[in-house]
């Protein structure tokens, strides 16, 4: 009887129900438009804002795989937005597209129906993750956009994506989301030399006002009331924000060691974590002669009598905007027991050791004197190219190597060079590509060699030509000017600058003398490494033989001369920069000006010289105070990063207090704008803030609380408080005004007296009346460890928990009626 | 009258409210202009002063006695024979100055007898119909449940319809129109219990229960000499009950609120303890007496702790309990009182646009 009574009940419940569905409120509005503009504006912000790693990745392969992984993330959460699903769920379906589609980019064969992550997957996308360690390690910008580190950026940026989305539309945030964007514009600002750049900032910052926009127009803050949307301060304090920002740029860099070039966010060259020398280090190079401490010491001991330059690798193809090493990977050849160069030697030739220990220096190429015969010592897999000799390790990088190297020297004489210079080299005992004149040559550099190498007869001369030429007075080695120039950095505009501007450091000269003997007909590299650098009066005992004095060389001993090939006794190197190393024998020039180079070797001797003097053989550049090696370098920067540590962490101790009172003051600045302006104010924020505070001081409101009955348990809570007290008479006039604002005739909420203006002072004296309640330990949670902070957070995060845990109550509900009602027609027949 | 009120969209509402000060004449025909506030105020504490005069320590039966009668609802009083149900009933009634007729139902009282009767009149040769003891202000059914169901079911006809139909002919009640009925615990001797479906159409039920040592103690101290019942003096007009029936009617009542109210029905529906949960009816005098609540502590518009306050004497009388809970000791109020500890609070109308 009872049953069919329910069922009399439903029926007028939902006889009911479509005559109230007249009325608007019942009916959801449905999303619309909203979620495929978003969808749009994300990615157009993130697409946009990623094009600013072009230079940090070479090329623009990555750029495909991008667009498709955010794509998707982006398509998949609309739909799922489309559909009305809940917002966690949204988040969630973002993930899961960013897991399918990172997968059949990345990983088709490892996945289960090329889309799904499986164990298989899981182990490829490790071993992907490595490498990209790896590049990120051991290689500096721009790096090959390999699997690995393609695969990395695109999950970043996915995340971004869902970031950005949970950001702004879930937790309706949009202003908050543009820190996505800027995370990713963070990486091309502080890795490439000249910042983000103007195109992939414009497309993130277009971006970025889209997503506000949509935001805007779609979905205007539904928490507050509407006639708080535009704050007549709001231009001032945008100015000012502007002008405070401009100023801190402008003045942070002054305060900022090390920093010489750009505009502060982006042109930082603040890098605690020192300067690897990668992949490409033409470009490294004179940024590591300019950092004030000496990073990635290297030592070594020769049994040369003099100090040698420890070469890495050579660059000898001059087409392009920046030059880089090529690495040749078809021809290398692995294991360093023993290095043959590919083109002949002399027989005249002089055996040294040399014990190298790299210490921190990290980077794929191996500093080696010329010409190595056999490394031995080395750990892992290495390979060398027989046309430069380059010595590249395949998965290791040069970090922590201790290594022995055997070179040999052919005895260079100026008279050898002199007949080895008339006799015109043959083809075939070098490649084309060593003597082959870049097509997009500056006329400038063209006419400057032809002048310079005028009436010169042979090779050697031209070369030695060119040397005198750029070891002239007319030049000087400055650091700073090609920066202050616009053309710091590498290739034949910048050479043309350099020529023309007269200043430079050893690149300039390198790249200067290699460019114009191979105008002049010379075949030509640059080698890049690091000249002789000062002893540190250590010695070191090696098989047995007599102890080898120890040299240091350091980042500001980075140095790159010209190499220039000679038939017959092979390349030879000069030196062409004022200054800097030590001019061979060979090629020391009668017209010099004795003491305008630090050159050692003032008499013809061949190389292997017993002059007992080699420890003034390389000074410390001019600019770089002496001072500055070793411990005493990196005393000062550990003591800052202690400092910056413990300001982080008290940053990080104090990070919930400062959020608390951000809320706080936001919340009753907020009551104040809109009292000011138009006198009728929700309450409600006043009461969100009594009640986080009442939470704050350990008396949370339950959800089943009316208003009314949580003033009154907060009376009775505080053990303290009577009915007359400020505080409690605040808490009631809260209570009153919240009541009426949320229960209250919509016309009749107009302004209680100013009742509002006082709103932050009732909540002043109710914050007194909860501090005095409570013992020390209390007052201490609530100002450091706020619980209404915490428990906000956990609300959001036990969401889902509670969805599902609902879920799960009412099916077991539905299955109780369901059982009993089939169990009733057999407990009737009995 | 009030029930179309209550169907209306709260936007033609508020155009109800803001037309009707103007004057007497609405949509809903004729209807008396609302009592001021403060005169609300003073008329309530008038007839609730007179009421505690009579029976002590009983204010919170008072209150609720006054509440239905301003949310135009009847009142159930049921408790064990002398403590006082009838003496709260006609002093209730005597309080004001309107019609009042008492009914003492017994197994052989007529339909007739309560509703009225036809008569031949020999001098006019006319039927002419003689009114019941129906036919005022205030009805008190006394001991109803020992009437036949018979009588029952008339005098609930006329509760719910407030008119009587004899012969054909239909003959309005008088406004205001309130039965307050008292009825013994249904385990008594010689009783007819109401079922389900008359009971639901009071509004609400009250138990007096003992009164305390103090109030009982006075009590037989003043009610020696005579009864008190003779001192009661009318202190309002039955005009004035009808405006303070449409001030009550203009109380606002928020969506939340309402939001509110259909969830505490549903929880009832769903509870595992209960068979039977509150039906819309319910729900509706539910909000009609939470709206009285708020008139009487002086608000113009509903708070959840309206809804709250009157909820029990409210719900308790027409939910019917699960047998595995009866058996548990489980009480109904009980039950209702888990609920609303239970059912959160809408606090802000805002806030649940926000969600999904």
């Amino acid at each position: 009887m009872s049953t069919q009574r329910g069922g009399a009940a439903v029926r007028e419940r939902s006889g009911a129900s479509p005559a109230r569905g007249v009325a608007p409120r019942s009916r959801r509005p449905g999303p619309g438009a909203y979620p495929w503009a978003m969808a749009a504006a994300i990615a157009v912000g993130v697409i946009g804002a990623s094009l600013s790693l072009n230079g940090v990745l070479r090329g623009w392969a990555w750029l495909f795989p991008v667009i498709i992984t955010v794509g998707a993330v982006v398509l998949a959460m609309a739909v799922l937005r489309a559909m009305r699903a809940p917002a966690v769920l949204v988040t969630l379906g973002g993930l899961t597209a960013l897991a399918f589609i990172l997968c059949n980019t990345f990983l088709r064969k490892e996945s289960i129906a090329g889309f799904i992550p499986g164990p298989a997957s899981v182990k490829q996308a490790f071993v992907l993750f490595t490498r990209a360690g790896e590049t990120v390690y051991a290689e500096t910008a721009p790096v090959a956009p390999n699997a690995g580190i393609v695969l990395l950026s695109c999950l970043c940026l996915g995340l971004v994506v869902v970031l950005i989305d949970t950001l702004a539309v879930p937790l309706a945030m949009p202003a908050t989301s543009g820190l996505g964007l800027l995370a990713v514009l963070v990486v091309p600002a502080t890795i490439k030399p000249q910042g983000a750049g103007l195109a992939g900032f414009l497309a993130a910052a277009i971006g970025f006002i889209l997503i506000l926009g949509c935001a805007q127009w779609f979905a205007p803050d539904s928490r507050l009331p509407q006639g708080a949307g535009r704050a007549p301060g709001q231009l001032r304090r945008s100015v000012t924000l502007g002008a405070a920002a401009l100023i801190a740029g402008l003045l942070l860099p002054l305060a900022v060691p090390g920093f010489d070039q750009g505009t502060f966010p982006v042109g930082s060259r603040l890098n605690p974590w020192g300067t690897t020398n990668g992949l490409n280090p033409m470009i490294t190079l004179g940024n590591n002669l300019r950092t004030p401490s000496g990073d990635g010491r290297i030592t070594y001991a020769t049994s040369s009598s003099t100090p040698v330059y420890l070469r890495s690798v050579t660059i000898d193809r001059f087409e392009g905007e920046s030059w880089a090493p090529d690495d040749r990977p078809s021809s290398r050849q692995l294991g360093t027991g023993q290095i043959v160069p590919g083109h002949p030697l002399p027989e005249d030739l002089v055996r040294e050791q040399t014990v190298i220990d790299t210490g921190q220096f990290t980077s794929p190429y191996l500093p080696v004197p010329y010409t190595p015969a056999a490394v031995n010592g080395l750990n892992g897999r290495w390979s060398w190219d027989p046309l430069t000799l380059s010595i590249r390790g395949e998965d290791v990088t040069s970090r922590n190597q201790h290594y022995t190297v055997t070179s040999v020297f052919p005895r260079i004489t100026a008279a050898a060079l002199s007949q080895a210079g008339t006799t015109p080299s043959r083809d075939g005992g070098l490649p084309e590509e060593f003597s082959r004149v870049p097509g997009n040559l500056p006329e400038v550099v063209r006419s400057t060699a032809a002048s310079v190498t005028a009436g010169v007869g042979n090779n050697f001369e031209k070369a030695l030509a060119i040397q005198r030429y750029l070891r002239s007075g007319e030049f000087t080695y400055s650091l700073q000017a090609p920066v202050q120039g616009g053309y710091d950095g590498n290739g034949l505009s910048v050479l043309a600058d350099f020529l023309a501007q007269k200043s430079g450091y050893c690149v300039h000269f390198a790249s200067a003398m290699a460019v114009m003997s191979r105008v002049s007909g010379i075949p030509s590299r640059i080698a890049v490494g690091y000249a002789p650098g000062h002893p540190t009066g250590n010695t070191i005992a090696v098989g047995g033989r007599e102890p080898l004095n120890e040299f240091a060389v350091d980042a500001r001993d980075a140095h790159a001369w010209p190499e220039l090939y000679f038939e017959g006794l092979g390349w030879v190197p000069f030196e062409p920069t004022p200054s800097r190393g030590s001019v061979p024998g060979y090629a020391a020039d009668a017209p010099l000006p004795p003491g305008s180079g630090s050159n050692l070797n003032e008499d013809d001797v061949p190389l292997p010289n017993p002059t007992p003097q080699p420890s003034t053989s390389a000074l410390p550049p001019a600019p770089l105070p002496e001072a500055g090696q070793g411990s005493g370098g990196s005393g000062l920067p550990g003591a800052v990063f202690i400092l910056a540590g413990s300001l982080f962490a008290a940053a990080l101790l104090a990070s919930p207090r400062l959020l608390r009172s951000g809320i706080r003051a936001r919340r009753l600045r907020e009551v104040r704008a809109q009292s000011a302006e138009t006198g009728a104010v929700s309450p409600a924020l006043a009461w969100l803030e009594l009640q986080d505070l009442a939470r704050d001081y350990g008396h949370a409101a339950q959800p089943s609380e009316t208003p009314r009955a949580f003033a009154a348990g907060l009376q009775a809570a505080v053990p303290s408080a009577h009915a007359d007290d400020a505080g409690m008479r605040a808490v009631r006039a809260l209570t009153g005004d919240f009541e009426r604002h949320s229960y209250g005739r919509p016309a009749a909420d107009a302004p209680a007296g100013g009742a509002n203006r006082l709103a932050s002072a009732r909540l002043g004296e109710v914050r007194s009346m909860l501090r005095q309640g409570t013992t020390w330990l209390g007052r201490l949670r609530a100002d450091w460890f706020p619980p209404s902070l915490f428990s906000r957070g956990f609300r959001t995060a036990s969401a889902p928990f509670r969805r599902i845990a609902r879920g799960v109550v009412r099916a077991g509900n539905w299955l109780r009626s369901t059982w009993r009602r089939a169990l009733r027609p057999l407990r009737r027949e009995n | 009258m009030d029930s179309q009120h209550q169907g209306t969209t709260q936007h033609q509402f508020m155009v109800d409210a803001g037309a009707a000060p103007a004057g007497p004449a609405s949509s809903n025909g004729h209807r008396r202009p609302a009592m001021p506030a403060a005169e609300f105020h003073a008329s309530s504490e008038k007839i609730l002063a007179a009421i505690n005069k009579v029976i002590d320590g009983k204010a919170e039966a008072a209150k609720l006695a006054l509440t239905v009668l301003l949310a135009q609802g009847h009142l159930l009083v049921e408790d064990v024979p002398g403590v006082g149900k009838t003496m709260l009933a006609k002093t209730l009634a005597r309080s004001i100055d309107c019609g009042v007729s008492r009914i003492q139902f017994t197994p052989d009282l007529l339909p007739s007898d309560v509703t009225g009767v036809s008569i031949y009149n020999q001098s006019s040769r006319q039927f002419e119909f003689r009114k019941g003891a129906v036919f005022a202000n205030i009805v008190i059914g006394d001991e109803i449940n020992r009437a036949s169901a018979k009588t029952q079911s008339a005098l609930l006809e006329c509760m719910e319809e407030h008119q009587v139909t004899v012969d054909g002919q239909s003959y309005k009640l008088a406004e205001p129109f309130m039965v307050v009925a008292t009825q013994n615990p249904i385990e008594m001797e010689g009783t007819y219990p109401l079922p389900e479906a008359q009971r639901d159409r009071f509004m609400a039920r009250i138990s007096m229960g003992y009164p305390d040592q103090a109030s009982e103690i006075e009590m037989l101290e003043t009610h020696q000499a005579a009864s008190p019942l003779a001192e009661v003096t009318p202190v309002v007009t039955a005009d004035d009950v009808a405006a303070m029936i449409s001030a009550v009617q203009r109380v606002y009542v928020s969506q939340a609120v309402k939001e509110y109210t259909v969830a505490l029905g549903h929880a009832t529906r769903n509870s595992a303890r209960l068979r039977l949960g509150a039906s819309p009816r319910s729900l509706l005098q539910l909000l009609r007496a939470a709206k009285a609540t708020a008139a009487l502590d002086g608000r113009d518009f509903v708070l959840p702790d309206d809804v709250v306050a009157v909820a029990e004497p409210v719900l308790a009388h027409r939910i019917i309990l699960e047998r595995k809970a009866a058996g548990a000791g489980d009480t109904p109020q009980g039950i209702i009182r888990a609920i609303l500890a239970e059912l959160p609070v809408s606090r802000d109308a805002t806030a649940d646009s926000r969600r999904g």
